[in-house]
Parts: C-alpha cells; structure tokens; sequence
C-alpha cells in the first residue's frame, strides 16, 4: 500500500518520549512513589478567553452539583438516588431498576455526545467539564489563595521551613480539607436525603456509610485535585488514551504554528521583526509555566494536552505586549493551519460525514429515550406462575390455576389497581380483583383463576392479564399460560 | 512492582464498578439465595461485598494478562 500513493504519508508531530520505561536495576528500592517518579508541576495561573470559559463551566457545573440535592420537589428531594430502597427520584419521575433501559440511553447518550465534541474540537470534555479538571481548578484557585502564585511556590518550596510557610500550608490544607468534605458530603446527599444527613452532620450521629462514603468521597477529591492532578490525565484516564481515535486533520485543536513561530528566540522590544532570522516565538516560556499537564504545546499535539487552552491565553497576552497579532498557540485544525484557511472555512469542514454521522446517532437515541419517556405508563407488572401447584381441582370442580402478580405504583399517589383476564371463554378471576398500592411501593398479590369444568381441552393455554389503574386511565397486558390438567 | 501493582488494580477497580452496576440493576439483593438459604443481609451490605468481590476476580484477570505476557526470557531469570 506504500508504494502506491507515497505521497498520503505524512509525519505527525507526536513527540514520543524517549525516557525509559522501567527504572534502571537497583533504583527500584528507592522508589517508593506509586506513581512514576515525576517533577511536580506548579501550573501559573492564566487569565484569558479559553480560561473565562472554563470558569463559566465550573460555576455551572459546581452550582448543580451542590446545589441540586437541596432542591425539593413536592415532599421530598428532587433527585434521589434511593440504592437501599432501589427508586430513583428524579423530579416527577421514580424510577425502578425495570427502568434501567433510561440508564442505558443516558449512557449511550454520554457516549456519543463525547465522540460528537470531540470530534468537532478535541478534548472538550478534558479542557472544561471533567471533575478532574474542575475541582484541580478549583484547588489551584485555593493554593493561589494561600500560597501565591507559581513563582512565591517555587520559591518557598525550595526555602527551609519557617513559621509563615507554615502557616500558608497549614491554611491551604484546611480550605482544601474544608471543600473535599463539602463536595463527599453533597455526594452522599444525593443517596441519603441531604436534610436528614445534614442534621446527623451537626449532631455527629452519622450511620457508618454515611461516614465512609462522605470521608471516601473527600479523600479522593482531595488526593486527586490537590496531589496527583495531571497525573490521573496522563496516567489513569482511559479516555486520554483513546481519545485520539476520535480526531482527523478537521478537529479543533490548541497548536504552535510553528511556521509562523519558528526559529524562536529572545529579542529586543525596539528589534525590527523582519530584520531579524527570528520567528514570532520570543521563546518565553510562558507557555510552559501555565500548562496544568507540563507539556511544551511547541512539541506538536501530544496525548499529555488536555486542551484547556491555557497556552493560547497566555500567548495572546505576550503577542498583545510585544505588538504581533494574536494566535501563534490557537485553536484550530490542522487542515487549517496548513493549509492557510480562513475562519469560515474551517468551520465549514466541521460538517464532515463523521460529525453528521455522530449527530445523527445521537438524535435518533434522545429522540427515542424523549419518546419512551413521555409514553411511559407509571405502574409495572410481573406475573409469574405460583410455585407451589401447576393447576388444581377447586369447590365446584372448578379448574383453578395460581399466579402472583407484582404490581409497582411509581407514581407518588395511592393508586387503585383492577385485574381482568381474557383468552378462554368463563374464566374468571376468583380472587379479590381490585386492590390498591400506596404511593411509590410494589406489592405481590396472589390471583387464583377458575375455569369450568370442561371449559376447554386439556394442556395449556395462552391468556391475558389485564391490569387497569383508573386513576391514571392506563392499563398494561401480560401474556400467562392456563393449565387444564388431563 | 508497585507500578505493576496498580496496573492491575486500577483497571479492575474501574470495571468493578461497571459490573456492580450492570449485575445489581437487575438483581435485587433481597431475591438472592446461599444454597437455598436466604441471604440475612441488608441491600448495602451485599452491595459492598459484591464490589469487593467484582474487584477482586477483576484484578485477577489483570494479574493473569501481566503475567502471561512476560517474555520467555523474564520467565526463564524470575525466581517465581
């Protein structure tokens, strides 16, 4: 296949790194770091449009996120994920675990809508809503806040202890300690009602998975945005890995244009540009301070780049100081850069058969979960053959057979529930037909069915169950067997 | 070793996960019985156990993947 079109091979700019794997022979006693032996990383922080963004999302998605479990609906939590009692209370709705099909839908939903995103623009998901980034955003903010910024940490990192650093550390463990047990205590609350554990909170009378799962929850925000950061992206997240399958030459991606930048190098600010072999790179590294992952965008795309953008903001701000026109680290595709499009075309390309592809799957399945939803019938129905006989002679010579029926009422009203049967000619229901389930509850109810004697030939028989709520005009037919014994 | 510990374990602790939820959305704890005995737990107990349980067999499939997949030659000079 080489020979014959030479020409589509291009070279990617992936830098590979060249370190080796495994530690030299002798060095593994020394290293005691789960992780591999790494330099820490002091992100700069960035002001800018990729970073306003970003903070818009995290607003967003911190206000639903320990805002929602206090939100009441009717007498209860609006969401509720009751695991003891398996219902799940979302606003109107109570779901059953018969309604895992939705949790199915959601996640194909997930699923495609991160194919779709990153397709069109990379790591979307990664630069702006993973909580990984989020709460290492929000941790940093904090660190800033106690600490300074990049340059006071370094510093103070590498000076000996005293009573100020002391005192910086000591006040960024106890804000960071403080939003770690905020953030496992809202994640329980979304499983236990959130008043109730409030309470049990001030009053310390916490049950043991309360306990567990709130402090669980907090240790692991606290490790993961506080310690391991970049190194959940780069070395535990499946998706960093894979995510490249997703991208063609038409994906918004953060790049150097590196035909623009190249050769980089310092300069005076009086320095006429066209005078000097120099490219608009004046190699200040700034790019590099910023990045949360440590990467140098220069090097080309690399799987370390979680596209936050952090490197375009802070290159537009020395392109705006030093008089060059914006954009030498942007956002954009590489079809573009290369070939020198203009904006209008590259978000032309964005209309490429595998986006239309990737929506169009995504619109069928909302499409089909917003249907199945909306035609839901709030009550379910099991019926299942009584284990004890296939079919017995009752009063009368009557023919009877013995089913249980499971009724779920998952509305939050009592609701009265009448049974029928149809299929053979004068059967009848003989036991009590109509009954009722209290809101939200299921219940097992014993059916006996009487057939004439003679009323049909011997062997089994399909019949239908009827079940009817009145209250919510909606009724639902289960296929059973009859049995007229020989 | 301890990054081939994590290896093994990180991947299971994430598919441990996916199974508890695919097994316990459709089986209710309360329904199960240990050889025909009823099971005298509550739902989160068995809830727990079985993620343990998931974790476990989970890291062992990892543990074999790493292990079969040395070289000869690493076979040959471990002492295990």
């Amino acid at each position: 296949m080489s020979d014959s079109k030479p020409t589509v091979l291009k070279n990617i700019p992936i830098t590979v790194s060249k370190a080796p794997i495994e530690p030299p022979p002798g060095a593994d006693a020394e290293m005691v770091s789960l992780y591999q032996a790494h330099k820490k990383i002091y992100p700069r922080s960035v002001s800018g449009l990729f970073s306003r963004w970003r903070w818009a999302v995290v607003f967003l998605t911190q206000i639903v996120f320990y805002g929602l479990p206090w939100l009441e609906w009717g007498q209860r939590q609006a969401v509720l994920f009751d695991l003891g009692a398996r219902r799940f209370y979302i606003f109107g709705l109570v779901l059953y675990p018969q309604d895992f099909i939705y949790l199915t839908g959601l996640l194909v939903i997930a699923a495609y809508s991160l194919f779709l995103f990153t397709a069109v623009a990379g790591r979307l998901w990664c630069g702006y809503a993973c909580p990984q980034t989020v709460y290492t955003e929000m941790f940093l903010w904090l660190e800033k806040l106690a600490e300074g910024d990049r340059s006071m940490r370094m510093r103070r990192d590498a000076a000996p202890w005293s009573l100020e650093k002391f005192a910086r550390k000591a006040a960024k463990q106890a804000m960071w300690i403080a939003l770690a047990l905020w953030t496992g205590f809202t994640f329980v609350g979304y499983f236990t009602p959130i008043q109730l554990l409030a309470t049990e909170f001030i009053e310390w009378n916490l049950g043991s998975w309360e306990i567990f799962w709130t402090f669980f929850y907090a240790f692991a925000t606290y490790g993961n945005a506080g310690f391991m950061r970049e190194q959940v992206c780069k070395y535990m997240c499946p998706y960093a890995r894979f995510q490249s399958a997703m991208f063609d030459k038409d994906t918004l991606i953060v790049t150097y244009d590196k035909e623009r930048g190249e050769p980089r190098g310092a300069r005076s600010k009086k320095a006429d540009l066209s005078t000097l072999n120099l490219g608009a790179c004046v190699n200040c590294s700034l790019c590099v301070q910023v990045c949360p992952t440590g990467i140098d965008i220069r090097d080309g795309l690399q799987y370390e780049c979680i596209g936050c953008g952090a490197c375009a903001d802070v290159c537009d701000t020395v392109m705006d100081k030093v008089g060059y026109p914006r954009g030498l680290v942007k956002y954009t595709t590489e079809h573009a850069l290369e070939q020198k499009w203009s904006k209008a075309q590259t978000i032309r390309h964005i209309f490429r058969p595998r986006v239309l592809i990737y929506t169009a799957i995504l619109a069928v399945v909302v499409g089909a979960m917003a249907v199945s939803l909306a035609l839901r019938i709030p009550f379910k129905v099991d019926v299942v053959r009584d284990r004890g006989s296939l079919a017995r002679i009752a009063e009368g010579g009557k023919i009877e057979n013995v089913f249980r029926i499971q009724v779920m009422n998952a509305t939050e009203a009592t609701q009265t529930f009448r049974i029928s049967v149809d299929g053979l000619p004068d059967l009848k229901v003989a036991s009590e037909q109509e009954f009722s389930i209290d809101s939200t509850q299921a219940r097992w109810v014993p059916v006996r069915l009487q057939l004439p004697y003679e009323g049909a030939p011997a062997g089994s028989h399909t019949i239908h169950f009827r079940i009817e709520a009145p209250g919510l005009d909606q009724s639902v037919t289960e296929k059973a067997v009859f049995i007229v014994p020989r | 070793m301890q990054q081939k510990l994590m290896w093994i374990v990180w991947p299971a602790f994430l598919m441990a996960g996916v199974l508890e939820l695919l097994v316990f959305a459709v089986v209710d704890p309360q329904d199960l019985h240990w050889f025909g005995q009823s099971f005298e737990m509550s739902r989160q107990t068995v809830y727990t156990l079985g993620f343990f349980v998931f974790w476990f067999v989970t890291a062992l499939a990892g543990a074999l993947t790493l292990f079969l997949s040395l070289p000869p030659n690493e076979v040959n000079q471990s002492p295990l």
